[in-house]
């Protein structure tokens, strides 16, 4: 035991006087990934914001079809423009968002109560910044429609309600957390990795890098024991990784309040107890990361073959990300006991402040435990093997 | 005390086995500087490293203290002090700090360390490095700093790999003057060399290897002796048949 503490401490005061790694793994590392998510978030807030309370601008081709519509539409307050000559072009080119057609034959249609057409012309495949714009033409052309609608009615002697036979309302139940569950999709992948991978140097550096540098085998001459050095280097590895986790953290929680999402009805609960609890989730991942990059580490005849594996690694805790992306599923107790898919599971699960269950609690840090204690018995194997301190 | 007896170990490659060492026995005494000569590839280093217990052999004995390796090999491990061909030193730590990792991976206490990190900084004459980070030590700054690592225990044997290996010409008889005091404290003695001239000037005994096999071993006047030769290393180049790989 003694063995473990005095190698897991020679690592990390290694690794901290090593300050180009320091740097870039403790400080740019946990700054970069919320600084930009942050600022992503920041982006889509505003321009969310702007395009729902800014004045409606809107180009329309043929005004002179359907003049009350324009005066309707500028009562409603839409800065109504002229279209430019040849709309669809604009449109392709993205000069406009949206501009409204107004068919020729409007007014004979209009007068022979037949249903007057009016085009309204976008590009859905930029639904992402347009879509806000489209949907309150859609709504002000719609509302249009229903007024004139039921004062040919009323006109007629018909009650207007006997046209809407139905009606429809939504009701939301989902809360501002929940909601902004969906923007922060993302950020469980970020998180898992960062305490996936953030052992990487260490863990390499500490085994290949030593093997490398040719003072492992006078390492394994001490008559420490090869499981207990093993340990001490995977622990200093799991502990640099938390340490880099808990500063990324750290920074999610300081800046992600200063953003405006209360404006778009979005609360983004992430402060101390959260971010706590996202690290205990993360506990299991950090070791399970630091054994299996010793163990690849013990196991590539070189620093350059160790880390041609840790590059494939990279694209294993985005497999549960993508499948869910491309499948959002409903969280069962099962997935949780499933490596990264389990860790996103409950980051969101903490994202969209939902209450977690002890047995929750239990399956996720219990499966994540085993699995890191399984691979950690398979590096203790491996590096028993002779040729582990010969190198090549 | 070091004990050797017939050891062998072979290696699997794409081109086949290889006998790296191939019966292989010999007695380190106490008290006594024992000499590992032979070419380069003679299976010296394979030796050592089965005598050190990084490798285990595939046949054969090796008793350290009368301490059977294969059966306690940290106890074994205890009482040697090694310096194994690969000698790398950490960069980011200072001398000072090099060693005493060391001293606690052998489960002393820090005050001993101190203790003896301070006897092996006089003797090895590095006052000046002592506190120093080792990135940028020279190579002889960088094997006195790996040997005092490797004495931090106080062990009563000594195995060192080619200790001369990439020293000049001050080192080396500084070095050669240490082992001698280690031999003068009573400790066993035991390196491996290429360099006949080295093992010459300093060895109570001399165990020449070639093919992974022992082919002459006594003291050096029982060489000359036994061979016939005047010279040491036309004895040498007698006992393993030719002048290959030989300086």
């Amino acid at each position: 035991m003694r063995a473990v503490l005095t190698v897991w401490a020679k690592e990390l005061i290694d690794t901290f006087r090593d300050r180009r790694t320091v740097l870039t793994s403790l400080l740019m590392g946990p700054l970069l990934g919320p600084l930009l998510l942050a600022g992503m978030l920041s982006m889509m807030v505003s321009q969310q914001v702007d395009r729902a309370e800014r004045r409606l601008e809107l180009p329309v081709a043929g005004a002179e079809h359907a003049p009350n519509l324009v005066a309707w539409l500028k009562r409603q307050g839409v800065d109504v423009k002229d279209a430019p000559a040849d709309v669809d072009r604009a449109i392709r080119r993205q000069e406009l968002d949206v501009v409204l057609v107004i068919a020729p034959a409007f007014a004979d249609d209009w007068r022979a109560n037949r249903p007057a057409l009016v085009e309204v012309v976008h590009d859905a495949s930029r639904a992402q910044q347009t879509g806000v714009t489209i949907a309150r033409v859609k709504a002000l052309i719609a509302q249009y429609g229903a007024e004139i609608g039921s004062m040919r009615l009323v006109a007629r002697g018909v009650h207007p309600g006997v046209s809407s036979p139905i009606a429809v309302a939504e009701r939301d139940l989902s809360t501002p957390e929940a909601r902004s569950g969906m923007m922060l999709s993302f950020l469980p992948y970020i998180l898992i990795l960062g305490a996936f991978l953030g052992a990487m140097h260490v863990a390499m550096d500490s085994t290949a890098g030593e093997r490398e540098r040719q003072s492992l085998e006078p390492l394994l001459a001490t008559p420490a024991a090869r499981a207990a050095i093993m340990s001490g280097k995977l622990a200093a590895a799991a502990s640099f990784a938390l340490i880099a986790l808990a500063l990324t953290l750290a920074a999610i929680v300081v800046t992600f309040p200063l953003m405006p999402t209360d404006k778009i009805g979005m609360k983004i609960d992430l402060g101390l107890p959260a971010a706590l609890r996202m690290f205990a989730v993360l506990v299991p991942i950090a070791l399970f990361g630091a054994a299996l990059l010793t163990l690849i580490s013990a196991y590539a005849k070189s620093y350059k073959e160790a880390q041609s594996y840790t590059s494939l690694l990279l694209l294993l805790p985005m497999i549960p990300t993508m499948v869910l992306l491309v499948n959002p599923v409903k969280t069962e107790a099962w997935m949780l006991a499933v490596p990264f898919l389990g860790q996103n599971q409950m980051i969101m699960k903490l994202v969209r402040a939902e209450t977690i269950g002890a047995l929750e609690w239990g399956i996720a840090l219990g499966a994540g435990l085993a699995l890191a204690a399984i691979v950690w018995a398979l590096a203790a194997r491996l590096y028993r093997r002779e040729q582990l301190a010969i190198s090549a | 005390m070091l004990e050797v007896e017939n050891l062998h170990k072979a290696f699997r490659t794409k081109t086949g086995t290889v006998r790296a060492v191939d019966g292989v026995s010999f007695r380190a005494a106490d008290g006594e500087i024992t000499g590992l000569l032979g070419p380069n590839g003679a299976g010296k280093t394979t030796a050592l490293r089965m005598l050190y217990t990084l490798m285990a052999p595939d046949q054969g004995a090796i008793r350290v203290d009368g301490i059977d390796v294969a059966k306690d090999p940290t106890a074994a491990r205890r009482r040697l002090g090694v310096l194994p061909d690969a000698r790398g030193i950490y960069k980011r730590l200072t001398c000072r700090e090099n060693i005493a990792y060391f001293g606690r991976l052998h489960g002393m206490a820090e005050a001993e360390i101190a203790r003896r990190t301070d006897a092996l900084v006089s003797a090895l004459d590095m006052g000046e490095i002592a506190d120093r980070r080792t990135e940028g030590f020279s190579q002889g700054q960088r094997t006195k700093t790996a040997i005092a690592r490797a004495l931090v225990h106080d062990p009563r044997n000594v195995i060192l790999d080619e200790p001369t290996n990439g020293l000049d010409v001050m080192t080396t008889r500084a070095l050669r003057e240490f082992l001698k005091r280690l031999r003068a404290e009573g400790r066993c003695v035991l390196f491996s060399s290429h360099v006949m001239q080295e093992v010459a000037a300093l060895c109570d005994r001399i165990v020449i290897i070639a093919h992974g096999r022992v082919v002459a071993n006594g003291s050096a006047e029982e060489l000359r002796a036994a061979t016939g030769e005047a010279s040491l290393e036309d004895a040498f180049v007698k006992a393993i048949g030719s002048a290959e790989g030989l300086h």
